[in-house]
């Protein structure tokens, strides 16, 4: 079902309408909406947990590991404490912008929902483009937010048109001060080429990474960090920009990296793969992981499970894997050694996953860094990022208001 | 101890048994198969390292030619180098040949039986560089031993990185004048491209006339549907759809696969249009997480082992995905996502460059 260009530019003046409703609301009641409709939604989800897997590509398990994980984070006390916190950091003078346009990208279903909910709490009514893969989630989140209120509700509205349809994308844009953007790096420039002078909200494509200093493998720690990075790879099976591709490891007498890889796979991705099963593979990726495997195994080794892989190997020059819970492992020296291994990603990659007593000199390390935007936060919590989280490594009202 | 030459001998063996018509023998050539795989692991370090799963070798896949010297012999005892195109990496597919005796055996009695069963030698129209002009292409290798093997006369219509459409006008109304069976061969993107540029000539080639085809689009230049391209060949040169053969090959193989329809109608037989392979190789879809075959039709990642491979990995993993048919296969194309690659997409390159 896709929708065409009159249809985009009704939703579109629609939620314009609702703009009075929803600015004059206070932001407590704003957060008490928001947080009943993600309580909402999360049992909406529950209920349709077969369906969601069948859209989104994910096991069962996953669709309620991921929905229960993702709409947590939307309390009223989070929202409320965003809200101040924002405040504080931009004054209060600042003024939201009239409205936002967002195109979502479908390789994590839950993505929206901090899209989504953040600039409806700050006030600002949002048009979603959702991604043709995955329309459900969505679908559910706008239901909910009407059905806890139908007047604040309508500031919320989704549209649906095949990628690269100017005169729709056009619409979608023309009524927006600011237009958020998930997707490809083609998708990015395709859609700031159509609006040049329309604020661009971009999240291109990204990649993550894990450090475990050597801390992480002492015999207090390993079993957490495994535990740890093992969640943070499984998570949507690995497929989305918060997903760790690579996992540095700092060696230690006690523990090599082909000894950390080894209790990954065992200790790890495979008790994992029974909890959180993979969804099942498509065979494009299928045929990238064949060759991302062999090469892995010329170049170094590779652990294999039923529904995962593990490779170890050196740090650089770096093979990208095709995700699905296909993993590198490389040996670092020191932090010193990791960063320098990810320079090459540059402003692509996104988040770093460490050891808690690594976070904050990775903290320091990437603010200062010229090259690397990707913030820090611990192993275990990669993907599931409090609302709060910086995103592109900026503080995620970034765009949203009138400088 | 296996040596390289009793080897070679099996793999000649197998071909030689073929062409003089003689049974099939799947066991001997599995058994062969292991044989040079074995052989090789020994010799070639990044091969020796896969890992074995299941019955079968383990195969190479195609990634490593572009990162890696994947060859049995010293670079000193390099022959021959083909390269894959490529534009979105730098680094290309590599395949080293110290000895081109097997590729240029299996080459020809393969085309023999799919492309040129029926007449010694014809005259043949290339939409492809002369290998002068491509040294290091597999495919404009091939087919200029097919100059050599079964041509009459040849005329190459592509020539400093150009596809002269006068030339090709003119070699084809010839052949319609003469009444003399041309075979016109070359890769999609040419025949794509001949497309876009003889507007209205249309051809009705001579009786007993065909066309090879070879290559997908490697994401390079506007794509046709495999059906509409067979069609609109069909109509441009007055051929019907039979006489219109694919040709499968790539190069970190030694061996070419071919659609059965020519053969099929010469036989007089009917069947679905797939592709044939030699008895000397075995293609295989497999199940990307296990690398095991996949049952009956099912579409998996396609493995194939040429046998005549001897000097660099005989087992190969490629990106594209395939299934059963019949007693072939059909290749249903590179996944979205691989790297592409092909022979094809060099006269691409070039042609879009004028």
């Amino acid at each position: 079902m896709t929708d065409d260009a009159s249809v985009v530019r009704a939703r579109a003046a629609h939620v314009l309408e609702a703009d009075a409703l929803l600015t004059s609301s206070t932001i407590e009641e704003r957060a008490r909406w928001l947080a009943e409709a993600a309580s909402a939604v999360a049992h909406k989800a529950h209920d349709r947990r077969d369906a969601l897997a069948e859209a989104t590509g994910l096991s069962v398990p996953m669709i309620e590991w991921a929905t229960r994980t993702t709409l947590g984070t939307i309390t009223e006390d989070a929202m409320l404490a965003l809200a101040r916190d924002t405040s504080m950091e931009i004054g209060r003078a600042s003024e939201p912008i009239s409205m936002l346009s967002m195109v979502l990208a479908g390789n994590v279903f839950t993505a929206s929902v901090r899209g989504i909910v953040v600039p409806l709490l700050f006030g600002i009514p949002v048009l979603v483009k959702t991604s043709s893969r995955e329309t459900m989630f969505p679908s559910m989140l706008r239901d909910a937010l009407r059905l806890a209120d139908s007047g604040l509700g309508a500031a919320m509205s989704l549209v649906a048109f095949p990628g690269g349809d100017i005169e729709c994308e056009a619409a979608l844009i023309e009524s927006a001060e600011a237009v958020s953007v998930y997707g490809s790096d083609e998708t990015l420039a395709a859609i700031s080429s159509r609006a040049p002078d329309t604020r661009l909200i971009a999240h291109g494509h990204g990649v993550s990474v894990a450090y475990c200093g050597a801390s992480a493998l002492d015999d207090a720690n390993i079993g957490n960090t495994i535990d740890g990075v093992s969640l943070d790879i499984c998570a949507y099976d690995q497929r989305g920009c918060l997903s760790p591709q690579i996992v540095y490891v700092q060696e230690t007498p006690q523990c090599s990296a082909a000894d950390f890889a080894a209790r990954l796979a065992t200790e790890g991705l495979g008790p994992r793969s029974r909890s959180l099963p993979r969804g099942p593979l498509p065979m494009a990726v299928g045929a990238a992981q064949a060759q991302w495997r062999g090469m892995a195994e010329v170049e170094g080794a590779l652990l294999r499970g039923d529904t995962y892989a593990v490779a170890i190997r050196e740090a650089l020059p770096i093979r990208w894997s095709p995700a699905y819970r296909n993993v590198t492992v490389a040996a670092v020296r020191d932090i010193d050694e990791a960063i320098e291994a990810m320079l090459p990603i540059g402003t692509n990659l996104k988040c770093v996953g460490a050891n808690s007593a690594s976070i904050s000199e990775i903290e320091t390390r990437l603010g200062s860094s010229a090259a690397l935007h990707a913030y820090a936060c611990a192993i275990g919590s990669m993907q599931t990022p409090p609302l709060d989280a910086p995103a592109d490594g900026y503080p995620i009202w970034h765009g949203l208001f009138r400088a | 101890m296996t040596t390289r030459a009793e080897l070679k001998a099996r793999v000649e063996a197998l071909i030689t048994s073929f062409e003089a018509g003689r049974p099939f023998d799947a066991a001997a050539r599995d058994e062969l198969i292991e044989d040079l795989a074995t052989w090789q692991a020994r010799r070639i370090p990044e091969y020796g390292r896969l890992q074995r799963r299941g019955v079968w070798p383990p195969a190479l896949p195609t990634d490593v030619f572009r990162f890696r010297r994947i060859a049995a012999h010293p670079e000193e005892r390099d022959l021959r180098t083909f390269r894959s195109s490529g534009t979105t990496c730098s680094e290309r597919s590599v395949h080293l040949y110290c000895d081109l005796g097997l590729y240029d055996f299996a080459a020809r009695v393969a085309a023999r039986h799919m492309l040129f069963p029926d007449l010694d030698r014809m005259r043949l129209v290339i939409l492809a560089p002369h290998e002068d002009e491509a040294r290091d292409s597999s495919l404009e290798y091939m087919l200029a031993r097919f100059a050599e093997w079964f041509a009459t006369q040849c005329t190459w219509v592509w020539q400093r990185g150009a596809l002269d459409l006068e030339r090709l006008t003119e070699q084809l109304r010839s052949a319609e004048a003469s009444g003399e069976p041309v075979a016109v061969l070359g890769t999609s993107f040419a025949f794509v491209h001949a497309e876009d540029g003889l507007g209205d000539r249309r051809f009705e080639l001579p009786p007993g006339s065909r066309i090879m085809q070879t290559g997908g689009y490697k994401g390079r230049s506007r794509e046709f549907d495999s059906e509409v391209l067979l069609t609109a060949i069909g109509a441009r040169y007055g051929i019907a759809a039979p006489r219109i053969i694919d040709e499968f090959g790539a190069t970190e193989l030694s061996s070419q696969m071919y659609s059965t329809t020519l053969r099929e109608e010469l036989d007089g037989s009917v069947g679905p249009r797939r592709l044939w392979v030699p008895p000397w190789v075995r293609a295989t879809p497999v199940d990307p997480d296990t690398l095991e075959p996949v049952d009956g039709d099912t579409v998996g990642i396609l493995r194939i082992d040429d046998t005549a491979n001897l000097d660099s990995v005989c087992c190969i993993q490629t990106a594209d995905l395939a299934r059963r048919l019949h007693d072939g296969i059909v290749v249903l194309g590179r996944a979205p996502g691989a790297i592409p690659r092909g022979c094809s997409l060099a006269a691409d390159q070039a042609l879009g460059e004028q």
